[in-house]
């Protein structure tokens, strides 16, 4: 019995491995695979990334396999790209769910000559080549302070929730918040600045003070994603839908039914979609040796001309989501 | 009357569960061979073996607890929390790898022996027990690293273990192949395995033949303890980092491994080739799956529905015969003319 199943153990492996022999590298094949990987695969904000994905693939020409952890297993990112680079695929993209295990998987990638890059969420820096970065801080704090001066005539009181005094990411935007304001638009004044913790009831009770404290107040700016439906709740249980604006950072989904009521005026966040056709097409062109490090923009088929930043390319100014195209969106 | 057919020594061979499911792990080999260009290579096999030594370890030292009649739900949460202790040792105490290795190995024991006082010592109900340490463990490791503390840079030659392959063979699969062998042994060659068997069955029975059924049990639960640390740390070299949430899930997959192996859930039958077996087929899966570029959803599907047949597979053979056999005697109960027959 034992013998047998050894037997018929050996002969199985001895065959899977002379099968191997004769299947070497791809001979002359042309068309480029792209494995792209997001943090976890039934997130709607990465299905929305992989529809732009596959239209930028459809128009290179290129094989797209999407593909990411189902389970809560953080060990399962690895095994995906290890799996990728057996399977010989030309480039990788990840959103990386935990930055330095990912790098161990990814740098035996660039070790046996796939083009690697990350999106979203950036793995170490000697891990990949470039990092397609959604938004920087620049872009996303001018694209604030821009559309809360064209709601507000470019003067008047306007308010400011955070998720936190200490948040870095945070204080980032908002140190260039302020920059924009006072160069741009002298005559708007912010009158607070909140931490909600990164709560929606805390925002809201926030919001409920500001209201109160704050009469002449025209505009909230909610700057954690949280921190927008909280405002906009408040604002709408005040009864002063309207006369206070809610602008803020954060997913369309969360945040329809206040901009469909009237509440909130505008949501700020990137085009996950062009995050996904960017990806694409810049490990296309790395792949192909169109993109290389050092060069200082990238010309991605339909979308034009993006800035690259170092080792990072940018995906540039944050979209805009209001009333008109709110609904074309699902993430 | 003449008996039923006594089935031949072969068709017995061929019905046995490990055969069975050796022939689903070859049908499987064999398909993805066929759509995945690449799935049949050497590095394809080094990066299945390298991907399952952890879920092997945890369901090779599950197989004699299951054998005994119990289960160790606490297994996976007890790796995240030897991923931590071993990086906390390492990085902020200050200890050699190799100290902290042997550390992280005591403090599974430790761990293990928690479980093994409460389901031997206090006769506590297995799967309750470990319920209780599958949060306490994970809980543990979390509360250590807040959650988010995730240790990384660890020296090259311990990185080795996990990442590097010696002559195309994973670094880690030696360790994996001399613990497979010791449980195998262990179970299958010594009166030690054969108590584990006795208790599986009968745990008064076993009482009553003069086997030391507590300190066997304690045993059982001691050893996983150990293994699953000495998981966490090929874990932890395979990753390059520990971080609270490691093994997570893993109590399943192992579960379901050695389930599907053939080890029977309530005790006193199972088989360590069956294990490694049930660990071989679920790890081609889930790898051939991205060879033939299938989503991973479908993994999660075909492992319930191979697990439901293998079952099933096992009992409808016997269910079939005896159908037969009683068949048999009522047709020859109604004609005499078919017993001369036969």
């Amino acid at each position: 019995m034992k013998t047998i199943l050894l037997f018929l153990l050996t002969a199985s492996l001895s065959l899977a491995s002379g099968c191997n022999r004769s299947s070497g590298p791809a001979a002359g094949a042309e068309r480029v695979t792209i494995a792209l990987m997001p943090k976890s695969k039934g997130n709607a904000y990465f299905i929305s990334c992989r529809t732009g994905a596959e239209r930028a693939a459809r128009e290179l020409g290129a094989d797209l396999i999407f593909d990411g952890p189902t389970d809560p297993d953080p060990a399962r990112q690895n095994e995906i790209v290890e799996n990728w680079i057996t399977l010989g695929v030309d480039a990788i993209a990840v959103a990386c769910e935990n930055k330095e295990g990912i790098s161990t998987a990814l740098r035996k990638a660039q070790a046996r000559g796939i083009k690697v890059l990350t999106y979203d969420s950036d793995a170490a820096s000697d891990a990949r080549s470039f990092f397609v970065n959604q938004a920087s801080p620049v872009g996303i704090a001018h694209t604030l302070m821009d559309e809360a001066a064209r709601l507000c005539n470019s003067e008047g009181e306007f308010a400011i929730i955070t998720a936190s005094l200490t948040a870095a990411n945070m204080n980032e935007w908002q140190k260039h918040i302020e920059a924009r304001r006072a160069t741009s638009y002298p005559n708007m004044k912010m009158v607070a600045l909140r931490p909600c913790d990164d709560l929606k009831d805390r925002a809201q009770s926030e919001a409920t003070q500001l209201l109160a404290a704050h009469p002449n107040l025209k505009l909230i700016m909610a700057i954690c994603s949280p921190a927008v439906p909280g405002a906009a709740e408040a604002v709408k249980q005040a009864g002063k839908a309207g006369r206070v604006q809610v602008i803020g950072l954060g997913l369309p989904s969360e945040n329809r039914r206040y901009v469909k009521e009237g509440v909130t005026e505008s949501v700020i966040l990137w085009k996950t979609e062009d995050l996904g056709y960017l990806t694409i097409q810049a490990a296309h062109a790395l792949a192909t040796g169109k993109l290389t490090p050092g060069m200082s923009t990238f010309k991605a088929g339909a979308l034009g001309e993006f800035e690259i930043q170092g080792d990072e390319i940018l995906l540039g100014k944050p979209f805009i989501f209001n009333k008109e195209n709110i609904d074309q969106f699902d993430f | 009357m003449s008996p039923p057919p006594i089935p031949s020594r072969w068709k017995a061979l061929l019905l046995r569960h490990e055969s069975i499911l050796l022939l689903v792990l070859i049908l499987e080999c064999m398909y993805f061979s066929s759509v995945g260009r690449r799935f049949a290579s050497a590095d394809n096999a080094s990066d299945i073996l390298r991907h399952s030594v952890e879920i092997g370890l945890i369901a090779l030292v599950l197989t004699p607890i299951i054998l005994t009649g119990g289960i160790d739900l606490s297994l996976g949460s007890l790796l995240g929390l030897c991923a931590v202790v071993f990086g906390t040792l390492w990085r902020d105490a200050g200890l050699s790898i190799e100290l902290a290795a042997l550390c992280t190995l005591g403090v599974g024991g430790l761990a293990g022996a928690l479980n093994a006082g409460l389901i031997a010592g206090l006769k506590l109900p297995p799967l309750i027990v470990t319920l209780g340490t599958y949060s306490l463990f994970r809980g543990l490791a979390e509360a250590m690293t807040r959650g988010v503390d995730t240790f990384t840079h660890f020296p090259e030659s311990f990185l080795f273990i996990g990442q590097e392959s010696v002559l195309g063979i994973p670094a880690q699969a030696p360790l994996f192949v001399l613990v497979a062998l010791a449980v195998w042994l262990l179970v299958h060659r010594t009166t030690f395995g054969r108590a584990l068997q006795a208790i599986g069955f009968s745990p008064e029975g076993a009482r009553y033949a003069g086997i030391p059924v507590s300190r066997r049990i304690a045993a059982v639960y001691i050893m996983a303890g150990v293994v699953a640390a000495l998981a966490a740390l090929t874990y932890t070299a395979r990753l390059g980092q520990a971080k609270a949430d490691a093994g997570t899930g893993y109590e399943l997959l192992a579960i379901t491994a050695v389930v599907l192996g053939g080890t029977s859930i309530f005790g006193g039958k199972g088989s360590v080739p069956g294990t490694l077996l049930g660990v071989a087929t679920l790890a081609v899966l889930s790898n051939g799956l991205v060879h033939a570029r299938q989503p991973r959803e479908v993994a999660g599907m075909l492992t319930g529905a191979l697990l439901l047949l293998a079952l099933s597979s096992s009992v409808l053979p016997k269910m079939f015969a005896a159908w037969r056999a009683r068949r048999h005697t009522q047709r020859s109960a109604i004609d005499p003319a078919i017993t001369e027959d036969t």
